[in-house]
């Protein structure tokens, strides 16, 4: 883990689980305002019907939320997703905060494996933060536009063996069951 | 959009403008201000969501069913105020603002009310001024690293079917956006008057 900032121009940096609907707002708010403001993303695909089985992980600077990370929950992993800081907030590791304490939530419920789907692009510093890729390089190449990524919750321990296959993790959110789970991971 | 057009009007996009009237509603309008005044214009947080959302009316633009636009209507006594109006990013081409606008005024006018209040961003003085909105005063505020003015506009309100106290009843208690359609509570005028009360000692916890 990379030294963390404690505070931003005086101001206390925190992180929190969000557990009332004014929460859960602010949560919502920082991806609209990346994702939908900065990036154009279509608001039904930002929120896609997952929020409300996950929990949301916010960073606060002083009492301004900044930062929020999405963990949802699978049975042999947790799998961190939606990271989204506040443009003007950036590179003060914001986003290893969030990462931080979505890790010591897994390991305090037992969980030993991060997953996450991760751009291209990003892959290296996925890596430089003790992540690796779950498959092959060459595996995962071709039209794909996203790459899994892994990590041990605990350093220590080894990695177990990867029990959900690629076909099942690598789907898109687009694509889902009649239950609204990712194919497949639905035991029913 | 895109622009390939094969027949005509069918290719067009839907374009609906409605009370938010559920949570999911309320929240998508959330996310576009979020999305706008925090994403693009780096309004703080708490500047945005000032308090004042739960005792508003917001109106929520839909194109093809995807949310695209948003506004809040706060009602005081003798004015009603437009505010935190946007259109997100991008759906700004699409001729939204002008029409949104009206349908808002439409909404107030039909609720009684004779004045549309609003301040407006300096930029946007002359659109607001070409619909129809004057400046209250010569009065240049600022707020949120915005300029503004504050605007007025008459609503020609008809008194004959604007809501008063001599309303009839149930047409008050319609939603408020179609409140020339018969709502939920006229359905449930069938079932009768059962006066279903528990007494008081009943309904206590043991």
């Amino acid at each position: 883990m990379s030294t963390i900032a404690l505070s931003i121009e005086g101001e206390t940096v925190t992180t929190k689980l969000a557990m009332r609907m004014e929460d859960s707002l602010q949560a919502f708010a920082v991806r609209a305002a990346c994702f939908i403001g900065e990036l154009d993303v279509p608001y039904s695909e930002e929120f896609d019907g997952h929020d409300f089985g996950a929990t949301h992980i916010i960073a606060y600077v002083g009492d301004e939320p900044v930062g929020t990370l999405r963990v949802r929950w699978f049975q042999s992993f947790a799998m961190p997703e939606r990271l989204a800081v506040i443009q003007r907030f950036r590179g003060h590791n914001i986003g290893n905060l969030l990462l931080e304490r979505c890790r010591k939530l897994a390991e305090s419920r037992g969980c030993n494996m991060l997953y996450a789907q991760a751009l291209p692009a990003d892959v290296k510093y996925w890596e430089k933060q003790g992540w690796r890729r779950l498959v092959a390089e060459e595996a995962s190449s071709g039209d794909k536009r996203i790459v899994a990524m892994v990590r041990a919750v605990d350093p220590s321990k080894p990695l177990p063996e990867v029990e959900a296959p690629e076909s099942v993790v690598l789907r898109r959110e687009a694509q889902l069951d009649a239950s609204g789970l990712p194919l497949g991971t639905a035991s029913n | 959009m895109t622009e390939e057009k094969t027949s005509g009007a069918s290719n067009r996009p839907v374009v609906t403008i409605k009370l938010a009237t559920t949570s999911d509603e309320l929240m998508q309008c959330y996310m576009l201000r979020a999305a706008v005044f925090m994403g693009e214009q780096h309004c703080p947080y708490w500047e945005e969501f000032d308090g004042n959302d739960y005792t508003a009316s917001h109106l929520m633009l839909y194109v093809d069913g995807e949310p695209a636009a948003s506004m809040r209507v706060r009602w005081f006594a003798s004015f009603a105020k437009l505010e935190r109006a946007i259109i997100l990013k991008r759906y700004r081409s699409y001729g939204l603002f002008i029409p949104f606008v009206d349908w808002a005024r439409d909404f107030c006018r039909k609720k009684g009310y004779s004045k549309a209040y609003l301040h407006a961003q300096h930029r946007l003085w002359p659109i607001f001024e070409r619909m129809g909105f004057r400046k209250v005063d010569d009065k240049v505020f600022h707020f949120s690293d915005h300029e503004y003015g504050a605007f007025v506009c008459d609503l020609a309100i008809d008194e004959k079917t604007m809501p008063t106290i001599f309303t009839d009843p149930m047409v008050l208690n319609r939603p408020e956006d179609r409140l020339e359609m018969p709502g939920i509570l006229e359905d449930s005028m069938e079932r009768g008057a059962s006066n279903p009360h528990a007494e008081w000692t009943e309904r206590r916890a043991n």
